[in-house]
């Protein structure tokens, strides 16, 4: 009885095997016969406290991942957004970077700098379109997600907030010494002038 | 009954020494010092708080005049208040060195010397109060100056951050100076 039961039980596990192995192995047998691109925007600006300032550089990161079982081709980015808003100090926002292996990976940095100030400004995603695989006519497209609202200060706003005017408050200080130091060292020569007076001369 | 309105030197000594009238010299040491510690602040606003000074210039102009007068009132008010404490502290050590001065002049009279040593108490009384006074205030108004403006005000708008900062810590200083202590 015994015996039967556990060959019964085998039995079971191993057909239930047969029918769920194909569920999981369909996900990753898709990606295995084709290219799949993600893509990331990101803005690199972690020492501006998060602002985006007029006339001021900015980065932006595009990265690019591969997560699919073939070369992706003909990639080509594009991120006409982008010039709207902002005068592009260096890089492209439509290029073509060619093939992405399989698992693996590429990136692209613009420079760009603010027009415009005193507003939010929306960055919406990028578009990137590509090929899977070789010979093929194809073309899938892929938006990448968009980094958050930021607000464009003046440069103005900017340096009245986080400037820390060194050489400025050095100069204040140089200037606020002669109102201060003359009358305080006049009244103190005066003062001690005066209480010497009582204190017997030595040698006398 | 016969009116007599001369004062003898030593009645006028001690109007002098009650009165708030300050001499002309005093004056000009009062508004001139209080003119240059009131444009102080110019900087600080345009280098800092990042004002255009060229368009702000009539608005500098204004608040500085302002500034001066009440800093001016501050310095008057303070050294009358000042004055008896510093003369009360020096009599002894003014007299004694008078009195060392004056005892080799055997030709002068003790009235005239009393006369010296009172108007030397004045004078020195006059010039510790007047030099105290003026670096007091100084020293408040700088100090009431960068309070207002990089904390209290800081959320106003530049243009109204000084003219309510130099203004507000001038007419603290003048009220300040009224009180009888």
């Amino acid at each position: 009885m015994k015996k039967k039961a556990l060959l019964l039980f085998g039995v079971l596990v191993l057909c239930l095997a047969d029918s769920v192995a194909p569920l999981t192995a369909a996900g990753t047998a898709e990606l295995d016969n084709e290219a799949r691109i993600l893509v990331q925007k990101k803005l690199l600006q972690k020492k501006r406290q998060g602002y985006a300032v007029e006339s001021m550089d900015t980065f932006i990161k595009y990265s690019l991942f591969n997560i699919g079982g073939i070369t992706a081709t003909n990639v080509v980015l594009k991120d006409p957004s982008i010039v709207h808003a902002f005068e592009v100090v260096a890089g492209d926002v439509d290029v073509t970077l060619g093939r992405i292996a399989p698992q693996g990976n590429a990136s692209h940095v613009i420079i760009i700098r603010p027009i415009k100030y005193g507003y939010v400004h929306n960055f919406t995603s990028a578009v990137v379109t590509y090929s899977s695989g070789e010979n093929t006519q194809e073309v899938h497209t892929m938006h990448s997600d968009e980094p958050d609202d930021m607000y464009i200060t003046s440069l103005k706003e900017f340096e009245r907030k986080f400037s820390p005017h060194f050489v400025d408050w050095a100069a204040f200080a140089v200037m606020s010494v002669p109102p201060l130091l003359i009358p305080f060292m006049l009244w103190h020569s005066s003062k001690a002038k005066y209480e010497a007076v009582f204190i017997p001369k030595k040698g006398k | 009954m016969s009116k007599n309105k001369q004062f003898t030197r030593e009645e006028e000594l001690l109007l002098q020494d009650f009165s708030r009238n300050v001499s002309t010299k005093s004056n000009a040491l009062f508004y001139g010092n209080a003119f240059i510690v009131s444009a102080i602040p110019i900087w600080l606003f345009w280098r800092i708080h990042l004002l255009d000074i060229v368009t702000t210039s009539p608005i500098f102009l204004l608040v500085t005049l302002v500034a001066t007068w009440l800093m001016a009132f501050a310095y008057k008010n303070t050294k009358f208040s000042l004055k008896h404490k510093v003369a009360v502290k020096r009599e002894a050590a003014v007299t004694e060195d008078m009195n060392r001065k004056l005892s080799e002049d055997k030709k002068m009279s003790k009235k005239e010397k009393d006369e010296r040593i009172l108007w030397k108490k004045n004078e020195v009384a006059d010039y510790e109060a007047t030099t105290f006074s003026i670096f007091y205030n100084n020293a408040l108004f700088l100090a009431l100056i960068i309070i207002a403006s990089f904390y209290v005000l800081r959320s106003f708008s530049p243009t109204i951050n000084y003219m309510l900062s130099v203004t507000l810590s001038g007419g603290l200083l003048a009220l300040l100076s009224t009180g009888t202590q």
